[in-house]
């Protein structure tokens, strides 16, 4: 959960909820303080223009309008009254002066008593005006039902307020399900090409957005890898097949001159190249070969093998060089766990696996082979007691001519692990490691489930 | 046949080291000389001068000609391997290679035509029976594991040769790719615990920077 508000796209979605709801309350409140001023406004025009209209007209006659003006006001919202010099009300709805400048001016009194009703107040706006004669009208009005009619438009705009953030809410979410469901699936791409299926590319739809073009700049930077890297591979492979014929030469002139020759001094020295130039030839070999299983067999070779008997037989072949370290080898192995693929290939994947157990692994020690199907995934596990990989080591080890630390002190091409992980793409397996504790396990796990088990039992030739 | 003159040289040179008469020759030439069972053996680049020559040895057993064939090649992957057997090579050995190797191949494969119907397989007073699948030493009966047992057979059937753990891996285990630590050796001490007789010299022996050799009369 914390994951899903930490990615960019849910961060964006809630920045944009948030703008808009900051958005349409700025407006929504813009709208109802003009709505209120302009009600007050016009409110305080007509009274003052009415004043104005009024004043001069005789007593009579204001009395008259007084009086038309009271009956027609069925919602008693209006105030109208007239005071002699002394302040004393001679006609009209209101019986006192209120305490305002008596300049023709709509003044805003916050509670004035309600008409007829003792004890209850309301707002509103009078307008005192002197007429010539001494006295001074007054007139006003109730600003309740303003009030009330504000009370509505606060209501309705908060109302729909609500409504708008759900939307944008909603939008939002959607959005940022969309962009991250986008970047989860680049992300998972990554994953997998950083884990060795280079072929595979980032998705680019035909809408060409900016993540289409940072995914379409991101594939072209990995054509442009993959370009590089076989031309590295093919470099060092190309180096690896032109050395070939001179080291077996080497190699040839060197055993001769050993045989030829009496003197110590120099047969020891030929010794020493000669044990040199074998290990270049070993780790030439082992470089030809890699070269052969990544560009070589394709599946449509592959017959169906029996992970169980091959494990079997690696396990008889090994043993006595394991109990040669006094180490103890054991086996577990199911029922025929069958795959497609190229049982020679298999054999050499083991082997280098149960090789290097073997070797890492101190006198006494001991090295399990297992073979089991995991939910319908064949997988193979080598494990051993010895001292383990360290983790900063274990994403190299699979890395051509990569030597850990303490292998270096023991003899071999650096390449098995690498033949042995390109033999384990070939047949769509992973190579992985993990940890013994103490010790190492190195696990070929299929990527899908068996392919040819189910087949295999049904068109399994009798005898 | 090897279109790399040095290798072919040396090849050449380590050849009649051994004592055997070594010819140098074109595709041509070589299908030519084994027609007339000029050569008793042949050891054939895969690729000369751009040319498989795996067609001519083809054509070669389809006219008969049985003449013992060693392919060496750059190409060293299983799938070349059964194509260049399947073509009629006897064996096959790929780049780069130890002159003794070459040298150990060439013999056996020089040997091959003996001993094929035989029943019986004895050095000194060691005896396999192949039909019983027994073995005795002297008088002594030795129980060999299955695998202990192909390769004291392997061994007596090449009596004599050197042999060398490539072939022995090759032949007894049938596994096609090199192995990087000393297991083989551990398999032939072991055999040698069990088929040696205390207080005499083995009947196996290490030949250095080569493999072994099984020799009654060491």
């Amino acid at each position: 959960m914390l994951e899903f508000f930490r990615s960019s796209a849910v961060r964006l979605a809630l920045a944009f909820v948030l703008a808009t709801t900051v958005a349409t309350t700025a407006v929504f409140g813009l709208v109802y303080l003009q709505i209120r001023d302009a009600n007050e406004a016009r409110n305080r025009l007509i009274l003052e223009d009415e004043a104005a209209k009024s004043v001069d007209r005789p007593v009579d006659e204001l009395k008259a309008a007084f009086e038309v003006r009271m009956t027609r006001d069925l919602r008693r919202i209006d105030y109208a009254a007239l005071f002699d010099r002394e302040r004393k009300v001679l006609f009209g709805n209101i019986d006192e002066l209120p305490g305002i400048p008596l300049d023709g001016k709509a003044h805003y009194l916050a509670a004035s008593p309600v008409r007829g009703e003792r004890d209850r107040l309301e707002p509103a706006v009078f307008v005192a005006r002197v007429r010539p004669d001494g006295n001074v009208m007054l007139l006003g009005r109730s600003l309740l039902e303003s009030l009330a009619f504000r009370r509505i438009v606060q209501h309705a705009l908060a109302a729909g307020l609500a409504p708008t953030l759900l939307l944008a809410l909603a939008i939002g979410a959607y959005f940022a399900r969309r962009a991250s469901r986008r970047l989860t699936t680049i992300h998972d791409t990554i994953a997998q090409i950083m884990k060795g299926d280079m072929n595979l590319r980032l998705p680019v739809r035909s809408r060409n957005d900016t993540i289409d073009k940072i995914s379409a700049d991101v594939n072209l930077m990995l054509d442009e890898i993959m370009r590089l890297l076989v031309q590295i591979k093919g470099v060092s492979d190309n180096i690896a097949h032109d050395l070939r014929s001179p080291l077996a030469v080497v190699h040839a002139q060197l055993e001769r001159g050993l045989e030829s020759s009496d003197d110590e001094q120099l047969r020891a020295v030929v010794k020493q190249a000669l044990s040199h130039i074998d290990r270049a030839m070993v780790t030439v070999t082992a470089l030809l070969r890699l070269a052969e299983v990544e560009y070589g067999p394709k599946s449509s070779q592959f017959k169906l093998i029996d992970l169980s008997a091959i494990c079997t037989d690696l396990f008889e072949f090994f043993e006595p060089l394991a109990a040669s370290k006094s180490i103890k080898m054991s086996l577990e192995v199911q029922s025929p766990v069958e795959i497609l693929g190229d049982g020679d290939l298999i054999s050499e994947a083991v082997s280098n696996l149960i090789g290097n157990a073997i070797k890492f692994t101190p006198q006494k020690g001991s090295v399990n082979i297992s073979v089991a199907l995991e939910d319908g995934r064949p997988a193979i596990r080598v494990r051993d007691s010895g001292t383990g990989i360290e983790p900063a080591e274990r994403d190299k080890i699979f890395q051509r001519f990569y030597r850990t630390a303490s292998g270096h002190r023991v003899p071999g091409s650096g390449l098995g692990l690498s033949i042995a992980a390109a033999i384990a793409h070939l047949h769509d397996f992973d190579l992985r490691y993990s940890d013994n504790d103490p010790g190492a396990v190195f696990e070929m796990v299929a990527r899908g489930k068996q392919t040819g088990g189910s087949i295999s039992q049904a068109n399994r030739p009798a005898g | 046949m090897e279109d790399e003159g040095e290798l072919a040289h040396e090849i050449r040179i380590e050849l009649e080291r051994l004592g055997y008469l070594v010819r140098a020759a074109s595709i041509a030439e070589a299908a030519d000389a084994a027609r007339v069972g000029d050569a008793a053996m042949m050891i054939m680049d895969r690729i000369v001068f751009g040319e498989d020559s795996l067609k001519t040895l083809e054509v070669l057993r389809k006219e008969g000609i049985k003449v013992p064939v060693l392919v060496i090649s750059a190409l060293s992957s299983i799938d070349e391997k059964v194509r260049g057997l399947k073509a009629g090579g006897d064996d096959y050995l790929a780049k780069p290679f130890a002159m003794v190797e070459l040298a150990a191949r060439v013999e056996v494969l020089l040997r091959r035509l003996e001993d094929l119907r035989t029943t019986k397989l004895r050095a000194g007073d060691l005896e396999m029976d192949l039909i019983e699948q027994t073995v005795y030493r002297g008088e002594t009966r030795i129980d060999l594991l299955p695998r202990e047992f192909k390769l004291l057979e392997y061994f007596l059937r090449h009596q004599g040769r050197v042999i060398t753990r490539a072939m022995l891996l090759q032949e007894v285990w049938h596994y096609h790719f090199s192995i990087e630590t000393n297991v083989v050796d551990v398999h032939i001490s072991n055999l040698r615990k069990k088929i040696d007789v205390r207080g005499t010299p083995s009947l196996i022996l290490n030949i250095r920077g080569a493999g072994f050799m099984l020799n009654a009369h060491a």
